[in-house]
């Protein structure tokens, strides 16, 4: 036993007495991130933080806590001090007694020593991060590398005990060419320097690609979105599909129910925290549920919502081990492959764009899924299969939905990424959308 | 303060001691509690305590910083050591080695006290505000429904004791409130709307009797009533558009705040919030705008969301004219950029926690207000369109094509606003250029509005003020939301 999960069975046995119902997770992280700017370094950042993470619930009033507090006795002493709270507050909507431990099968090989070890000496990976791209044509870099190894251990007053350690590196670059700029990510459990290489060099490809400018007017058009478009607005289909954003009115999926079309019948979203691959994966949840693979869109059909006990009690079914004591949340997310390479989904579209990276993606309304989002680096100009040149930036102005039900091809190769505007670990393709708005400033 | 201040010295030295040309150390904490209703009802109550120390040194050119909570000798000690090594390690692939301007830093201590302490505004309180809140938007709706309310109320006590080799030695102590709401009305045939909206301010608990949430929710779901119900498409010809102080506080902040950063300006932040349009050589030469046009940055408003009088690398805080009459002035500097363009730190370093370095941040960022009544602002509009409040909105990574899509608004005609010809959804799509040229009357009307900015990596969210008086753009085409 270690001393995480010590400290939290011993915090745990105190506030037990007290209180109906208790969960208590700590965690420890090491972290050390190397921003650059410039084909230099801006800043080298370095972190050892624990938290402790703290539900508690007496007569269905619910209370929770994140401290910056490893000592079981400190611990204990801040929950006493609010705890005189729970005879003012109400009982909770959405209350329900944590779950029954389940037994669960512990994933392996979260850890990679790798990571550990170039966090003491990260200049290999950043050496070739920067190298890569400037050997294949990018002018100047900008980018991060973080790396990190994260303890959590988890104790519930239901006599769940479990204790899991996992490592993560995130890598993105963004590579500039005479005013055209690419980028690329990556993001997964386990490091080598070749993935990180690749990063580089995809960033620079991208800022190679084309130097023809060409300019596009607002209108309907075909387009290719890049694995770090899907990612960002997958990231915000699958939040919106827990079931507290559902309650709380932040998601397209207030007005649907299970079973209901909402995509083309190629799409399948999955929540994808048995897969190792990726920096969230975990074997149980914030309840001790343990956690499985399930279907967010289904063959282009809503599936499942995410679930805690307590949403699911509140809008029926049964947990999917997302918890979250509130917010039950996706841990990774993948969009199943098709069987386009990326030349053939190019080669598809007669009028359209390839759309290489994005950001600021904001809603108008949630529950029709209205949002917006603008390129960040280079868009392409397609036509007749063929890339003609680079376009200023753009936006798409849709609805998820339109979206989704407008996806005619998902390529074959999937990528692992991760970065500023993809938060959530997304195994995710490259993939095809007809009939897409795309706007710009008219002056 | 749970660090002892002999504890933040000791680092400090011990970070020279091991070659540091520039060291600094942070102690902060943050101590957050929200409670959150749905329809009137609790979801639950929450604490965040966040407290630790971040230590920043310049070693062999090189910048490095470190952090940690567990508040021992030895472990702080091994941060220092984690700080300066990590960053010599790498040192040598800088270019340009980094350094700071010379500053007369602060020696002081301030807090921020409140009218009424954050404490009196009980529990209790908070829970019948928000019940409060949810019956007034039922009560008020007529013929839509209200799909789903849901209330945020969080107080967040903020303190920071900075000390730096310079000879910086500050405290603060910064209170402050905010409260969000988001409701939904939905209608069979015309589908539904949405509202987000916040509050927020430093100070204490007296701060909800000056924002009158109840009054004016009730107001606003009247008039968003009649948006869903009998909102038309914005004229399509080039018209007048009048914009109301929340959507020019936000369009400031976008437009005018975030170019005028001068580590975007050098792309220090290029893989993440982007850089900007403007250029070292464009400032205090290049029209960006109108005349009517000067954006003000201002850290020591009273009672501000973004309130400091010392930032966070010590350099006492100042309002800064970042458009000035039309022309791009002043950029946002720290002590780094400052260096850089030879003119000196304007003090507007902030770091969001002790985890995180401090960075080039807005605080308080508004449209300069005029001498014009509402009324003398649209007088001679023949054809127009208020937009009040927004809902979608973004903008490039360099800051010049931006969108606003309206929530409340409303024709203008014959110089009178229709308030019963509601438009819905305009869009305003237009460059930073295009929009400030533009400008062609400002009133005198300056509100103020909460958001919560982000930048860096890790992502640091601060609290800043945005806000503007009702300004008057001409020769605009809006667009429709589809």
């Amino acid at each position: 036993m270690t001393e995480l999960i010590h400290n939290a069975k011993k915090a745990l046995d105190r506030l037990k007495i007290k209180f109906d119902d208790v969960a208590i997770k700590m965690i420890l992280k090491d972290t050390v991130m190397v921003k650059i700017w410039n084909n230099q370094i801006s800043v080298t950042q370095s972190w050892r933080t624990i938290e402790s993470r703290i539900y508690l619930a007496k007569d269905k009033r619910i209370l929770e806590l994140s401290l910056s507090l490893e000592r079981p006795e400190d611990i204990v002493k801040v929950c006493d001090e609010i705890s005189k709270y729970v005879s003012v507050m109400k009982e909770s909507e959405i209350y329900a007694p944590l779950p029954e431990p389940t037994a669960y099968e512990p994933l392996k090989d979260l850890t990679d020593a790798k990571i550990r070890n170039y966090m003491d000496n990260p200049l290999p990976l950043v050496e070739g991060l920067i190298g890569s791209a400037l050997d294949n044509g990018a002018q100047r870099v900008a980018g991060t590398l973080e790396l990190s190894v994260e303890r959590k251990a988890l104790a519930t007053s239901k006599g769940f005990e479990g204790e899991e350690e996992g490592s993560e590196v995130m890598c993105y670059l963004r590579a500039f060419k005479e005013g055209v700029s690419g980028h690329w990510a990556f993001g997964s459990r386990r490091v080598n320097e070749e993935s990180i290489r690749y990063v580089g060099r995809k960033a620079a490809e991208i800022a190679t690609l084309s130097k023809s400018k060409v300019s596009v007017e607002p209108g309907k058009y075909d387009v290719v979105l890049s694995p770090l478009v899907v990612g960002n607005l997958l990231n915000d289909v699958a939040m919106m599909a827990s079931g507290l954003y559902i309650m709380m009115g932040f998601s397209m999926f207030m007005k649907f129910k299970i079973g209901d079309v909402i995509a083309s019948d190629i799409v399948s979203l999955y929540d994808v925290p048995r897969n190792i691959e990726l920096a969230r994966s975990t074997s149980f949840d914030d309840e001790g549920i343990e956690t499985y693979d399930k279907p967010i869109i289904e063959r282009g059909k809503f599936t499942n919502v995410l679930h805690n006990v307590k949403t699911s009690s509140k809008l029926g079914g049964k947990t999917t081990g997302n918890a979250g004591w509130i917010t039950p949340l996706p841990w990774n997310i993948e969009l199943k492959p098709g069987d386009y390479s990326e030349e053939e989904l190019i080669r598809e579209v007669r009028k359209g764009l390839l759309i290489t990276n994005n950001w600021y993606t904001r809603l108008q309304n949630y529950i029709e899924g209205q949002f917006s989002t603008v390129s960040k680096d280079a868009v392409f100009y397609i036509e007749n299969g063929e890339i003609k040149g680079y376009t200023e930036r753009i936006r798409i102005a849709d609805t998820f939905v339109n979206l989704l039900r407008n996806v005619k091809a998902v390529g074959k190769t999937q990528y692992l990424i991760r970065w500023w505007e993809v938060r959530i670990p997304s195994k995710v393709p490259y993939l095809l959308a007809t009939n897409v708005n795309i706007t710009k400033p008219y002056a | 303060m749970v660090l002892s201040e002999d504890l933040v010295q000791r680092a400090l030295d011990e970070a020279l001691s091991l070659g540091a040309s520039y060291a600094e150390v942070r102690y902060q904490r943050d101590e957050v509690s929200e409670v959150t209703l749905r329809n009137g009802n609790v979801i639950g109550f929450g604490k965040n305590i966040s407290e630790g120390v971040g230590i920043r040194v310049i070693v062999d050119g090189a910048l490095g910083f470190a952090s940690t909570n567990i508040l021992t000798i030895d472990e702080i000690r091994r941060t220092v050591e984690k700080a300066i090594n990590r960053a010599r390690a790498l040192a040598k692939l800088m270019k340009e080695p980094i350094s700071f301007s010379e500053e007369r830093v602060g020696r002081a201590s301030y807090n921020v006290i409140p009218k009424k302490d954050l404490s009196e505004l009980s529990i209790e309180d908070r829970i019948t505000l928000g019940v409060e809140i949810h019956k007034s938007i039922i009560n008020t709706v007529k013929e839509v429904k209200v799909a789903v309310t849901a209330f945020f109320i969080r107080d967040h006590i903020q303190e920071k004791f900075i000390i730096n080799s310079d000879g910086a030695y500050i405290k603060s102590y910064i209170p402050r409130l905010s409260l969000t709401l988001n409701f939904v009305l939905a209608h069979p045939q015309k589908g539904t709307l949405q509202r987000y909206v916040s509050y927020g301010a430093s100070g204490g608990s007296e701060l909800i009797k000056e924002w009158k949430p109840v009054e004016e929710v009730v107001s606003e779901v009247k008039n968003l009533e009649r948006v869903l119900l009998k909102g038309k498409e914005p004229p399509k010809d080039e018209i007048d558009v009048v914009v109301g102080p929340e959507v020019v506080g936000l369009i400031v902040h976008e437009s005018a705040g975030h170019p005028m950063e001068a580590d975007r300006i050098l792309g220090r932040e290029a893989a993440q919030a982007g850089e900007s349009f403007v250029k070292p050589e464009m400032i205090g030469k290049y029209r960006i705008g109108s005349e009517l046009v000067t954006i003000v940055e201002d850290p020591t408003i009273p009672g501000s969301y973004g309130y400091y009088l010392y930032d966070d690398e010590g350099v006492p805080a100042r309002p800064r004219h970042l458009y000035h009459k039309g022309i791009i002035n002043e950029p946002l500097h720290n002590r780094h950029t400052g260096k850089i363009f030879g003119v000196g730190s304007n003090g507007a370093a902030r770091a969001m926690d002790y985890e995180s370095e401090p960075i080039i941040r807005m605080s308080n960022t508004y449209f300069k207000p005029g001498n014009m009544e509402f009324d003398e602002l649209i007088e001679d509009i023949k054809l127009g369109v208020y937009i009040k409040s927004f809902m979608e909105w973004n903008i490039d990574d360099i800051r010049w094509n931006q969108r606003y899509v309206g929530l409340e608004a409303y024709i203008i005609r014959d110089g009178e606003v229709k308030e019963d010809e509601p438009v819905r959804n305009p869009v305003l799509e237009i460059t930073t250029q295009g929009f400030y040229s533009r400008v062609t009357g400002v009133d005198k009307n300056l509100r103020f509005y909460p958001a919560t900015c982000g930048k860096g990596e890790p992502a640091q969210g601060v609290p800043v003020w945005i806000g503007g008086p009702n300004v008057r753009v001409s020769r605009i085409r809006l667009g429709v939301r589809v």
